[in-house]
C-alpha cells in the first residue's frame, strides 16, 4: 500500500467519524443529493477517482492484477485482496459514479427521497410509518447512523423493485477450479407493501401483513429441476417466513420447517437462504447489529451488464481453469459503511457472524464475508449491480433502464469452492428475466404456482 | 437439452413450423403460439441389486419353502359321498352312505404317498432380485407462456439377471399349465406386461399408453397438455396426482394406483411413490382461490394398481394361483374416478379436505372357475375318482372330472398347492383363511361338490385336520398339485378426508419449527378381499388416520440441518397394503386366523446431507408394532459432472417376534439386499 493511500484513508475515516457524530463532511450525503442528485459535492476529489486515490497509479479503464493490487489492498476485502493476488482474479476499473439515479431503480431512489425521515421501528422492531403503518416505500433510513437501519432497508426489499423474477444461471466450482455443477433456476420476489410501481400501491389490500413473497425454483439439471420452494415473509421480522416447497419426488406441495437457513440448496452450492442479499433472513433472527467502520472501497455497482452478449452472459478468467472468477468491473466507491451482525435466532448456525459493506450512496451491500464458530474468515461474497444500459441499448423497466444485480461470488474460503450466479435474459426452458410484470405472483409466487413450476 | 424455437424447426422440421407460422398472428391462437421452444432433459439410470440373504422370494415357484421338504400326504374317503359313489369307488363294501361322518373318518391308507415339490420344481438361488437399465426423457413443448405439452417417456430393459421359472420345464409334469395368460403362467418370466382378460376368451394390455414385452417396458408417466391462466392450471392427458401430507402412507393420496412391478416399494423411500403411481388419462384443474385456498379437482379413466407378475423378484402373490385380471371384460376399463380437494395454509396453520368417488384400484380376489378341462391325474386315487365320476357323473358339471373342474376354482396342473401344508402356510402367508378358503372354493362352486369335495364345518373342533386331510386327499387325487383360480374385480367406493397443520413456536430450539400434520379419512362401504376369496368381498366401512411430524433440525455447526420425519398410521379394517385385517394370525396349523382389531405402523426417517451436498445420508424405516422392521439407509453421491450414484441397504425383518403373519412387513422378509443406482443426467 502506498503511504499516499493510507493518508488518504485515514483522512476519510476521521472525516466520516466527524459526519456521523454530526460534524458533516463537505456536506452531508443525502443534502448532496437532494440538491440535484449527484453525490460529488459530497465527497472530496480524492474519494471520487480512483486516479486520485492511487496517485494515478491506477486509472479508469485499468486492470487490477496481481501485479499491482498492492495499489488498491485497502480497498478490497480480504478474500478479494487473495483472490487478485494469488488466484488470478482480475479487476477492470471504471469511473465512480456520481448520479445516484443510476445506482438504483429511478422510483426507489425517488420514494427514498420523498420518503425520507418518515419510518421508524415500533414497539416490535418493525419499520413502519410515523403514524404506525407498513412501509411505504424507497429505503426508509436514507441517513442510517445505526448498522439496524442498514439492514432493516435492505431486508426489506431486496431486489428494490415491486416485482422481480430474476432468470439465473449458477456455476458452482471445485477447489481445482473446473465447473462440477451448472444449473438454471428463476428467483422471484414481490412485494405486497412499500409498492411504488405496481398498482395497487404503497400496499396490496389484503396482504398487507407480509412483507415479501419469494420463489426459487430449479429448471435444470435434471437431477434439481422441478424442485420449487416459495417463502411468504411476515411483516413481523420476528417471525420466521412460511415455506411451502414441491419435491419431484413427492409430486404435491409440502409446508417445510424454515428456522435451517444455512443449507446448501443444491450439490455443490457456497450459497445458502440465509445469503440471499446479504439479509436472507428476518431482521431479528440475527442481532448485535453494529457499524464497525466506513471507508472508501472498490467494489462492483456499474458496467457490469454485458450488452454484448445476446443472453447478457459474463466471460469468466482466473483460477487454474480461468474459469473460477467472471469478468468484472469495479469502481471507487467513495463510502463504504462495514457492518458486522451474528445470528441469534439459529442454535448450531455455521456462521457466528457476518461483516457486510454498504454502499453509502445506496444503502446496497457491496460485500459480505461471513465466520465461521471459531470465528475463522469463512466465506465471502461480491457481485456487481449494474443499470441495463450501454450505449444505445437497454433493457427497460418501463421508463427508465432496469436496474438491478449482474453477477455473484460466493466463495468458500475453507475449502476453496466457488459458486457463481449470473442474471441472464432468458434460460433455455423460456424463462425470462422479468421485473414489475403484473401477473407475476400468480405465475411464480402462489403455491399452485410452484406446483406447476415443478416437474410434472 | 435445450433447442430454442429456431433449432426446434430443425429437429421437428416443417409440420411444427407450419402449425407455428400461421397461427402465429392469429388472436387467441396467435397468443397460444407466441413463445414456441423445446426442452428435453433426461437420465440413463442402471439399477441393481445384490441380495444379503440366501432367501429366495417364497411366493415364487423357485423360492416356494415346500420345494425342499418332503410331505406326507394321507387320503380320506368323503363324507359326502353317495352310495353310488361309494360303489364306484369300490367301497360299497366297507361303508354305507353317511357312515362316513367327516373327512376324519374314514382314512384310505392305501392312497398315501409323499411329495417333494422340489421334484418337479427346483429351489433356484439367486444373487440378484433386480437388474435393470433405465431410460427416463422429460420432453416440454412449449407453445408460449401459458400452453405446452409435457411427455415423460421411461423405457426400462431387464436382462434377465435371474435364475427363474420357466413354465415350460413342467409342460409334461400334470400335462402342464394350461389355465391363465399363457405370458404370464405358461413360459419363460414376465416382468413387465400388465395382461389382463380381454372379454373374448383371451388377454390384453391392461394400460393402453404401455408398451411391454417380457423384458422390456415403455410408458409415459407424463404426456399431457397444460394451459394456465392466471390462479388457473389445467392439465389433460395421462398424469400423476398425489394428494396429502404424509409420505409413503396413502391417506388423502387417493387418485392413483401403484405400480409394483420392478423394485416394489423397495426403491428409494425418500422418493416415495414418484417412480409407482400408475399415471391416469385424467384432466385435472387446480385454482387458486381466495382466501389461500387452493382448489384441486381430477376426473380420470380409472386405471388400477399393478401387482409384480408371477415368478418376477417382488412379486407377493403366491403362484399357486393364477389371477385373472377382470379389468377389460367385465368393463371396468370404461370407468372414471374423479375428486376435490380443497387446501390451505394460514402460516402457523392449515387445513386440507378431499372428496373423491373412485373405483379403488387395489381391487378385490376372488375364486372363480378356470375353464381348464383337466381330468385328475393321480394314478391310483385320481384314476379311481376319474372312473367313479364317469360312471355316474353330474350332467351339470360334465361327463368327466376334468370337465367338472373346469367350473371349479382347481386346475389339475404343476406348480400349485401340493399339500395341505403347503396350503395353510400359503393361506397365512397372503392373510387368508386356509379352511375358510377351502369351503369358499367348494360351496361357491357346486361343481367340486359332484367330485366329492364337501364343506368343513369350521365349529368343528378338528376342522382343521378336516381340512387337511380333504385338501391332500383331491392334491393325491390330482396327481401332484392344484392350481387356483383367482379374478380380480374392482369396486366403486367413496373416500372423505379432512387434514389440519399446525407449524410450532418454541424459545427450545428443538420444539421450534415443528409441522405436524393429521390427517384422516372415511371410506363408507369399502370393498376388501373376503379372506375365503368368497364371491362378494367383504364390505366395511374404514377409517385411516395419520400423524405426520416434520422437523429439520441442526445437531452440530459442522453439518447442514438434517431433516427428520416422523409419522404413525392407523387403520381400523386392513393392513398398509389394503389386505383385511381378519386375515391376520393364521398359522400351518390353524386356517382359521383369529384377526387383529386394528393396524398401526410407525415410520421414522431422516435426511443429512453432509457439507456442500455432495454427500446426503438418508434413511428410512417402517415399524410394524407387531414384529415388523423395514430399514433403509442409504448413501448418496453427487459428484457433479451429471453423475449421481446411490447405495442403499434394505434391511427387512418380519419376525421380530410373535407370529410373522402378525406384521405386514413380513411380506417382503425375503428381501434384504443392498442396491446400487448409477444415473446419468442429460
Amino acid at each position: 500500500m502506498s503511504g499516499s493511500t493510507r493518508m488518504r484513508r485515514r483522512d476519510f475515516l476521521a472525516r466520516t467519524a466527524g459526519y456521523a457524530a454530526g460534524a458533516g463532511m463537505l456536506m452531508p450525503l443525502w443534502e448532496a443529493v437532494g440538491s440535484n442528485g449527484e453525490i460529488d459535492r459530497a465527497y472530496p476529489d480524492e474519494l471520487l477517482s480512483i486516479e486520485a486515490y492511487t496517485g494515478g497509479k491506477i486509472s479508469p479503464g485499468d486492470l487490477i492484477t496481481a501485479d499491482n493490487v498492492e495499489h488498491v489492498k485497502d480497498l478490497l476485502e480480504p478474500v478479494v485482496y487473495e483472490q487478485v493476488s494469488e488466484m488470478g482474479r482480475q479487476l477492470r476499473v471504471a469511473p465512480t459514479t456520481t448520479d445516484i439515479m443510476r445506482l438504483s431503480p429511478w422510483e426507489y431512489m425517488q420514494a427514498t427521497v420523498r420518503n425520507r425521515g418518515q419510518a421508524r421501528f415500533d414497539d416490535k422492531g418493525n419499520v413502519v410509518t410515523q403514524e404506525g403503518r407498513p412501509w411505504i416505500g424507497g429505503h426508509p433510513f436514507p441517513d442510517a447512523t445505526k448498522a439496524i437501519e442498514l439492514f432493516a432497508g435492505l431486508t426489506m426489499s431486496w431486489g428494490r423493485h415491486d416485482a422481480s423474477l430474476y432468470a439465473i444461471k449458477q456455476y458452482s466450482l471445485s477447489p481445482e477450479g473446473s465447473i462440477q455443477y451448472r444449473y438454471d433456476l428463476g428467483w422471484a420476489e414481490l412485494a405486497p407493501v412499500g409498492r411504488l410501481v405496481l398498482e395497487p400501491k404503497p400496499y396490496w389490500t389484503g396482504h398487507e401483513e407480509y412483507l415479501r413473497y419469494q420463489s426459487v425454483f430449479f429448471l435444470s439439471p435434471r437431477s434439481e429441476s422441478g424442485t420449487s420452494f416459495l417463502n411468504i415473509w411476515h411483516y413481523d421480522q420476528n417471525k420466521f417466513p412460511d415455506l411451502y416447497g414441491y419435491l419431484p419426488h413427492f409430486r404435491r406441495i409440502r409446508q417445510f420447517p424454515t428456522n435451517q437457513r444455512f443449507e446448501p440448496l443444491v450439490p455443490g452450492s457456497t450459497l445458502y437462504l440465509s445469503d440471499a442479499w446479504a439479509a436472507g433472513d428476518p431482521l431479528h433472527t440475527w442481532g448485535n447489529y453494529k457499524i464497525i467502520g466506513r471507508g472508501p472501497m472498490l467494489a462492483g455497482v456499474s458496467n457490469g451488464w454485458n450488452a454484448e452478449h445476446p443472453n447478457w452472459e459474463h466471460g469468466t478468467h482466473g483460477g487454474p481453469n480461468g474459469q473460477t472468477f467472471w469478468d468484472t468491473t469495479v469502481e471507487l466507491v467513495p463510502e463504504a459503511i462495514l457492518t458486522e451482525a451474528e445470528p441469534v435466532a439459529f442454535s448450531r448456525a455455521p456462521v457466528s457472524k457476518k461483516r457486510v459493506w454498504f454502499d453509502a450512496r445506496n444503502m446496497m451491500p457491496i460485500g459480505m464475508v461471513t465466520y465461521d464458530r471459531k470465528g475463522e474468515l469463512f466465506r465471502s461474497f461480491d457481485g456487481c449491480y449494474s443499470l441495463y444500459e450501454s450505449g444505445d441499448r437497454a433493457f427497460m423497466d418501463g421508463d427508465h433502464p432496469y436496474w438491478s444485480w449482474t453477477h455473484v461470488h460466493a466463495f468458500d474460503a475453507q475449502t476453496r469452492r466457488m459458486t457463481r450466479l449470473e442474471q441472464v435474459r432468458a434460460l433455455g426452458s423460456g424463462l425470462e428475466t422479468q421485473v414489475n410484470t403484473p401477473n407475476m405472483y400468480e405465475q411464480y409466487l402462489t403455491r399452485s404456482a410452484i406446483m406447476r413450476l415443478g416437474r410434472i | 437439452m435445450r433447442i430454442s424455437s429456431r433449432g426446434m424447426a430443425v429437429l421437428v422440421g416443417m409440420a411444427v413450423a407450419t402449425l407455428h407460422a400461421p397461427l402465429q398472428a392469429q388472436g387467441f391462437f396467435g397468443d397460444l403460439f407466441d413463445d414456441f421452444g423445446v426442452d428435453f432433459s433426461g437420465i440413463i439410470r442402471a439399477e441393481g441389486t445384490y441380495k444379503t440373504t440366501s432367501e429366495e422370494n417364497p411366493y415364487n415357484q423357485q423360492g416356494n419353502i415346500f420345494n425342499d421338504r418332503t410331505i406326507q400326504r394321507s387320503a380320506y374317503a368323503p363324507p359326502n359321498l353317495t352310495q353310488t359313489q361309494l360303489d364306484n369307488l369300490g367301497l360299497g363294501g366297507l361303508v354305507n352312505v353317511g357312515e362316513v361322518g367327516t373327512w376324519n373318518t374314514l382314512p384310505l391308507a392305501i392312497f398315501n404317498d409323499e411329495v417333494r415339490r422340489g421334484d418337479v420344481i427346483r429351489s433356484q438361488s439367486n444373487d440378484t432380485n433386480y437388474t435393470i437399465i433405465r431410460a427416463q426423457g422429460e420432453m416440454e413443448l412449449r407453445f408460449s407462456h401459458n400452453f405446452r405439452f409435457v411427455a415423460k417417456p421411461r423405457a426400462l430393459y431387464d436382462p434377465g439377471l435371474y435364475n427363474d421359472f420357466d413354465a415350460r420345464n413342467v409342460a409334461d409334469v400334470q400335462s402342464g399349465i394350461s389355465g391363465g395368460d399363457p405370458s404370464l403362467y405358461q413360459g419363460e418370466v414376465n416382468y413387465f406386461e400388465y395382461r389382463v382378460e380381454d372379454g373374448n376368451g383371451g388377454y390384453t394390455n391392461g394400460n393402453p399408453l404401455e408398451f411391454a414385452g417380457r423384458d422390456y417396458f415403455v410408458d409415459f408417466p407424463a404426456l399431457l397438455f397444460e394451459y394456465t391462466d392466471g390462479p388457473m392450471t389445467l392439465r389433460v392427458g395421462n398424469q400423476q396426482i398425489a394428494w396429502g401430507q404424509a409420505i409413503f402412507f396413502r391417506v388423502l393420496d387417493v387418485p392413483n394406483g401403484l405400480d409394483l412391478r420392478r423394485h416394489s416399494i423397495l426403491d428409494r423411500s425418500l422418493e416415495e411413490f414418484s417412480d409407482k403411481r400408475v399415471p391416469m388419462l385424467s384432466a385435472r384443474l387446480t385454482y387458486q382461490l381466495p382466501f389461500n385456498i387452493i382448489g384441486d379437482a381430477y376426473f380420470g379413466r380409472f386405471q388400477p394398481t399393478v401387482f409384480g407378475n408371477p415368478n418376477t423378484g417382488f412379486n407377493v402373490i403366491p403362484t399357486q394361483f393364477t389371477v385373472r385380471d377382470m379389468f377389460k371384460e367385465d368393463g371396468y376399463d370404461d370407468k372414471y374416478s374423479y375428486g376435490l380437494r380443497l387446501r390451505a395454509d394460514y402460516g402457523t396453520w392449515g387445513w386440507q379436505a378431499v372428496a373423491a368417488r373412485r373405483w379403488n384400484p387395489d381391487g378385490t380376489f376372488r375364486w372363480t372357475k378356470t375353464g381348464v378341462n383337466q381330468n385328475l391325474e393321480g394314478p391310483g386315487l385320481g384314476a379311481t375318482v376319474n372312473a367313479a365320476y364317469a360312471l355316474n357323473p353330474n350332467p351339470e358339471c360334465g361327463p368327466t372330472t376334468g370337465a367338472a373342474l373346469s367350473e371349479t376354482a382347481f386346475e389339475v396342473a404343476p406348480g400349485g398347492v401340493y399339500s395341505a401344508e403347503e396350503w395353510f402356510t400359503y393361506a397365512g402367508l397372503a392373510r387368508l383363511s386356509g379352511v375358510e378358503g377351502l369351503n369358499a372354493g367348494i360351496e361357491d362352486f357346486p361343481c367340486s361338490q359332484a367330485i366329492t369335495a364337501s364343506a368343513v364345518d369350521p365349529n368343528d373342533a378338528d376342522a382343521q385336520a378336516q381340512a387337511e386331510n380333504q385338501l391332500d386327499t383331491f392334491f393325491i387325487a390330482a396327481g401332484g398339485s392344484l392350481r387356483g383360480h383367482i379374478a380380480r374385480d374392482y369396486h366403486q367406493e367413496n373416500v372423505f378426508g379432512l387434514g389440519v397443520n399446525y407449524v410450532t413456536t418454541s424459545s427450545i430450539d428443538f420444539l421450534n419449527q415443528i409441522i405436524i400434520n393429521l390427517e384422516v379419512s372415511y371410506q363408507p362401504k369399502r370393498a376388501f378381499t373376503d379372506i375365503a376369496l368368497r364371491q362378494d368381498p367383504i364390505v366395511q366401512d374404514e377409517t385411516t388416520a395419520a400423524l405426520i411430524i416434520d422437523k429439520w433440525h441442526r445437531f452440530a455447526s459442522g453439518f447442514p440441518g438434517t431433516y427428520m420425519v416422523f409419522q404413525a398410521l392407523w387403520k381400523n379394517r386392513s393392513d398398509l397394503v389394503g389386505r383385511h385385517l381378519s386375515g391376520y394370525g393364521a398359522t400351518p396349523d390353524n386356517g382359521l386366523p383369529p384377526g387383529v382389531d386394528d393396524a398401526y405402523y410407525f415410520v421414522f426417517g431422516f435426511q443429512q446431507p453432509l457439507p456442500n451436498r455432495i454427500f446426503d445420508i438418508e434413511f428410512a424405516s417402517l415399524y410394524d408394532p407387531r414384529g415388523g422392521l423395514f430399514a433403509q439407509p442409504m448413501l448418496r453421491w453427487n459428484p457433479g459432472n451429471n453423475i449421481g450414484v446411490e447405495a442403499f441397504y434394505n434391511f427387512i425383518d418380519g419376525d421380530l417376534k410373535g407370529n410373522p403373519n402378525d406384521n405386514v412387513i413380513s411380506t417382503l422378509g425375503f428381501a434384504d439386499e443392498v442396491g446400487l443406482r448409477l444415473t446419468y443426467q442429460f
